[in-house]
């Protein structure tokens, strides 16, 4: 395991050999997570996280049921063509995965936002 | 089709997989390397990875051959494959990775503090290992059987065989290389076909045989409900595979973990777009196929059907490589998987250990593949899915997210999963052919939230079993680690 710490690529100010002294500021703040108060911030973060996580879900899950109920409901365009395909093809087989793409950069860039704040309110630099 | 090109196309598959797997060997040494790559692997190699292992013969294959029967209805499968990494990104990925552990056994044991959940864990992960394995020994039974008339069994034992010596060999880091190199051999073996199918008709002006819309077998379509079990089987599934996992221990860190689920995405929406329109293209020209009860050879005959002459024999040569490289892939990355299970628990996690829990995992399943016969390749991995969905899916969940879960209520859950899901596989297939009730066909619609709702109902009852280690334990798989800062 500690083998791992050592090797893989650690985006460390340039400059600062200072892997031991890190690593004990690491385990003060172990300590101070595990407090009454680091805990208050820990677990509003994993709130954060799981709602944010939800809620993507949830939208994208809409999404997918709005594209067959839209077929079912529409008249006609289950049938109509674009650029020669059958319209009904296209939205299922292709239109989807935009939407795929987009819900998990939407979520990764939220997700990585409430980490950075999560850092600044335990003063981690 | 010409037995040479068959044959010729695995043996160079073959040999381009052993070459890279020696490769890999060389820089592989310690325990470390053989199960995890040491988690140096740069996110786009590992995403490749991914895409590689997970992209089996079910995806290859099967669902072309699934879209050629019942049309617009099987396209909720390449959608359930694709979103079911949007699922694993959302509430799996970084707490996984943050976690530490090699495999899913690990985890539960880590987060539950017990040993027996361990094993329970254990025997889940190699039950689901196995099951996933045999469909894949399935469809090259019947890639070698349709491209080289040679017996079934060959092409079962030659994949075996392969994938035996390329684990033995060199291990997760050997394997990553492997399968990165087969993402790309699949996608380019799909495409280039496809492509030259469409201009030739285009250019020839063939006109269609029937329209997308004909239904070619009159198969029934699927009612609202197996479309929701079905999609609840892909989304909650992916959640739980050992060898998707496994992969995001080899990411430095969470959000790297994330960028490379990221990645995966894009691959396998871009990959998806092809089988799509094998589907398609075989419906509107070939429904033939379909009728003469080959819809899964549908991929691999297109090309021969379409183009014929010298051609066509490269391309479906070029697609029979792709579908071997599918075979290969998956088994070999479930065998990886299967064999960190089972070598930490038999053989204390030892490179021998590995080595000979390599080869129990890769011939277990064969011996079970060669006594079932094969049913529709997507059908059968989509059973698969529903299975790991109701017993792996809710102790990850719910461990990750829920400080209630107790050991007691994982038990019980996995343990209701497996019977319900199970069961309902078992009466599915001794009802046979005259097609069990779609709620039996697809049992994830029920199975999942029972299995949740007893995990959650027994954690309650036993909630004086939380372990103790809880606050740590959620601290590190939800804080972003240290000291790195890869923000920007």
């Amino acid at each position: 395991m500690t083998r791992v710490r050592v090797t893989a690529p650690r985006s460390i100010t340039p400059g600062t050999t200072a892997l031991p002294s890190a690593r004990s500021a690491a385990d003060s703040r172990d300590a101070a997570e595990e407090s009454d108060a680091g805990q208050v911030f820990v677990r509003s973060l994993i709130r954060t996280q799981l709602r944010l996580g939800v809620v993507v879900a949830a939208g994208f899950l809409l999404i997918l049921v709005a594209f067959p109920l839209m077929l079912g409901l529409v008249p006609g365009l289950a049938e109509s063509t674009i650029v020669g395909l059958p319209f009904d093809w296209v939205l299922l087989g292709v239109g989807i995965y935009p939407v795929v793409g987009l819900s998990a950069w939407l979520f990764i860039r939220t997700a990585a936002r409430n980490e950075a704040r999560y850092r600044d309110l335990v003063g981690d630099k | 089709m010409n037995p040479v090109v068959g044959i010729a196309a695995f043996a160079a598959v073959s040999v381009a997989t052993a070459v890279i797997g020696f490769y890999g060997l060389r820089i592989s040494r310690t325990t470390g390397d053989f199960y995890v790559a040491s988690r140096t692997v740069r996110p786009w190699w590992n995403a490749s990875a991914i895409g590689g292992e997970y992209l089996s013969a079910a995806s290859f294959l099967g669902v072309a051959g699934l879209i050629l029967l019942s049309g617009t209805d099987a396209l909720w499968f390449p959608v359930g494959y694709t979103a079911g990494y949007l699922m694993l990104l959302l509430f799996v990925a970084a707490p996984l990775r943050r976690s530490g552990a090699y495999t899913i056994p690990d985890f539960t044991e880590a987060r539950l503090d017990s040993r027996v959940v361990r094993s329970v864990t254990s025997v889940v992960v190699v039950m689901v290992g196995w099951l996933y394995i045999v469909p894949q020994l399935h469809g090259a039974a019947l890639a070698i059987r349709i491209t080289t008339g040679l017996p079934a069994w060959v092409g079962q034992v030659a994949v075996v065989a392969v994938v035996c010596v390329t684990v033995v060999a060199g291990g997760m880091r050997s394997i990553t290389f492997v399968q990165a190199f087969q993402y790309w051999l699949k996608l380019t073996a799909l495409a280039l076909p496809i492509l030259f199918i469409v201009f030739t008709l285009a250019g020839s002006g063939t006109p269609a045989v029937a329209a997308a819309s004909v239904n070619p077998t009159a198969v029934a379509p699927a009612g609202l409900y197996q479309n929701i079990s079905l999609l609840v089987a892909l989304l909650f599934g992916t959640l739980g595979l050992p060898h998707v996992l496994v992969r995001f221990y080899t990411n430095p860190d969470g959000q790297s973990a994330r960028r490379t689920t990221l990645i995966v995405l894009g691959l396998l929406s871009v990959f998806y777009l092809f089988p799509t329109a094998y589907g398609l293209i075989g419906r509107m020209f070939a429904p033939v196929l379909a009728q003469s009860g080959q819809a899964d050879a549908l991929v691999l005959l297109l090309p021969g059907q379409l183009i014929g002459g010298a051609a066509g024999d490269l391309l479906s040569a070029l697609v029979v490589a792709g579908a071997f490289a599918a075979f290969l892939s998956t088994t070999s990355g479930l065998v990886v998987s299967l064999a960190g299970v089972i070598s930490q628990d038999l053989f204390g996690g030892s490179v021998r250990g590995f080595r000979w829990a390599a080869v129990i995992s890769a011939v277990v399943p064969l011996g079970i593949a060669s006594m079932t016969g094969s049913l529709a390749l997507a059908g059968s991995v989509g059973m698969v899915f529903a299975f790991t969905a109701s017993t792996i899916c809710p102790v990850l969940l719910l461990g990750i997210w829920w400080r209630g879960l107790t050991d007691a209520g994982a038990i019980a859950g996995m343990a209701t999963g497996a019977v319900l899901c199970g069961g309902a596989m078992v009466a599915g297939a001794v009802l046979g052919a005259d097609g069990p009730p779609s709620w039996l066909a697809q049992p994830a619609a029920w199975t999942v939230p029972a299995a949740f709702a007893v995990t959650v109902l027994v954690s309650r009852a036993t909630r004086n079993r939380v372990p103790r280690t809880i606050t740590r334990l959620m601290t590190r798989l939800h804080t972003p680690e240290r000291p790195l800062v890869t923000e920007r």
